[in-house]
């Protein structure tokens, strides 16, 4: 019989799996997704800690909307230019790069600067940002 | 990769002078020098020493896939595979790709660009144009770092667009190498151990797209469909033909399970798996070889709406045989999912349940509740499977070079 050990919300559930597969576990999960809105954490994470970081986040979300507006400007000629290609090509990069760090920041909750200011505390980047 | 230089001596007090077949790359050695010496039986005077540099291990894995396609959550998937998590480099630049954990360091391909944004403008190239990556210094340090050789890799920021001063990157026990191109160069394809294609339909990728996009200040459907379209040319040129290149191949489709569904959330995903590949055996269903549709949803095991199906079956890639395993709906709950896992073979698991706990690990990662969380586990797991096979061959080796 394998014990089996989950850390979700709410809580650590332990569920018991015997060999003859028995269709209702002892406990079971209403919804597969850990729904976080349900619980209140413990303790409140601000989405951008240090300055650095919100520049950042300002400085991409500036970029889309630029490049956006660039690339629509440039296909209007010929959509299928080099330079359309191009163009479009950027915002696909800028969207993604706002989206893998929108990501570090809701899902794995860690600020990236977090590394970088506990070696270097006193730099501009590093300061923290209040809401 | 153990590799020796034989001496042949005549008295005990000869020297042996060693060479490391390949020039050092920038870096250091970070290997020892081991030297074994046997003497003969009957004191001949003749001695054999073996120099060989020791413990270069290093498992080299390519992951492909158009950008945000999912690489970063299979990147975390697969870390945890092997416990700990992947952190950027720490006090380094803020701005790295790069994610290190215990055993495994991701590397990501953007950092070989040789045009950066300004330059990529005024040659008139995409990210996606080779001519925009520098595929010589991507084959050098893959090399160097395989070979237990650290490296200085450059860093492409994507904030700036710029080429940032590079970072030391040690050689760990399994390199990932994800990106746009890690199966286009015929040379570092040869340096793969295994390499997996993420391929994603275009209705998948336009949902997902959306989805990550909408929010966005500029951002727009037309926008967001022009982005796709617009690159859809190079894609098709430079990044498709790689998955025919791949040991594993993830492809995701619009679901069959409901008529009309745009809305890109039920997914079907097929496994593609190369047979014959050297330390990958695919998972199968029920029976190997043979061709199987499973509803695992009836009497033992009740599903919501639109349930759950399988299908399994030996095919063929690009004219290589392959088994393809395929998986149509949505996991709603953790019964269902061990239900499946209780019914899959070859799944390299240490125990029973892994799969099932993996998945639990990350319940709030995309995908965990249907086939792209659990195909991208189970290679994972997989991974894990090589990984060990090919370090425990490689300790075998240096003692059959001392027999006889």
């Amino acid at each position: 019989m394998a014990a089996l050990r989950f850390n979700s919300l709410p809580g650590i559930l332990e569920m018991n799996l015997t060999s003859s597969f028995s269709p209702n576990p002892k406990l079971s999960f209403a919804s597969f997704h850990c729904d976080n809105k349900k619980r209140v954490s413990r303790m409140v994470v601000k989405a951008a800690k240090y300055k650095g970081t919100q520049m950042r986040e300002k400085k991409l979300t500036e970029l889309i909307e630029e490049k956006v507006l660039e690339a629509k400007q440039v296909c209007e000629g010929d959509e299928t230019s080099d330079e359309c290609k191009v163009a479009w090509d950027e915002v696909e990069e800028v969207s993604q790069a706002k989206a893998d760090l929108r990501r570090r920041l809701q899902i794995e909750k860690k600020d990236p600067l977090e590394s970088f200011c506990q070696e270097n505390p006193d730099t501009e980047e590093c300061r923290i940002y209040e809401d | 990769m153990a590799v020796s230089t034989v001496c042949t001596t005549q008295s005990l007090n000869s020297t042996c002078s060693i060479s490391t077949p390949e020039k050092t790359h920038l870096g250091f050695h970070q290997n020892q020098v081991v030297f074994y010496r046997r003497t003969s039986k009957r004191g001949g005077g003749s001695c054999v020493i073996t120099c060989s540099v020791g413990d270069s291990q290093t498992v080299v894995i390519g992951l492909a896939a158009d950008s945000g396609c999912g690489k970063s959550t299979f990147m975390r998937r697969l870390t945890s595979v092997f416990g700990g998590a992947a952190e950027p480099p720490k006090g380094g630049n803020p701005d790295s790709n790069t994610l290190i954990s215990d055993m495994t360091t991701v590397i990501c391909l953007d950092d070989y660009h040789s045009l950066d944004r300004t330059g990529r403008k005024e040659k008139g190239v995409t990210a996606l144009d080779p001519r925009a990556n520098d595929f010589d210094l991507m084959y050098e340090q893959v090399k160097a770092l395989k070979s237990g050789i650290a490296v200085d890799k450059p860093i492409y920021n994507h904030v700036t667009g710029l080429l940032d001063p590079p970072e030391l990157i040690k050689p760990p026990k399994i390199l990932v190498i994800e990106g746009l191109h890690p199966m286009f160069d015929e040379r570092v394809r040869d340096l793969l151990d295994f390499s997996i294609y993420l391929d994603i339909s275009n209705e998948v990728k336009f949902a997902w797209k959306i989805q990550r996009d909408m929010a966005e200040r500029g951002h727009s459907l037309e926008s967001i469909k022009a982005s796709i379209e617009s690159r859809k040319p190079d894609f098709d040129a430079y990044i498709d033909p790689q998955k025919q290149y791949a040991d594993a191949v993830i492809e995701v489709l619009p679901t069959e399970l409901i008529p009309d569904d745009n809305e890109g959330k039920v997914l079907r995903v097929r496994l593609i798996m190369k047979e014959g590949v050297r330390h990958f055996s695919p998972v199968y269903l029920f029976d190997e070889g043979s061709t199987i549709s499973w509803i695992p949803c009836g009497r033992k095991l009740t599903c919501s709406y639109p349930g759950i199906k399988f299908h399994y079956g030996p095919d063929t890639y690009f004219g290589k045989e392959v088994s393809i395993l395929e998986m149509d709906g949505q996991f709603d709950r953790l019964d269902e999912l061990i239900y499946v896992e209780s019914h899959l073979s070859k799944l390299s698991t240490k125990f029973y349940g892994e799969v099932t706990q993996q998945m639990l690990k990350h319940a709030d990662f995309p995908g965990s509740n249907n086939g792209t969380g659990l195909f991208q586990t189970i290679v994972g797991l997989k991974i894990r499977d090589l990984y060990e096979q090919i370090t425990s061959s490689k300790t075998a080796a240096p003692l059959e070079a001392t027999k006889a």
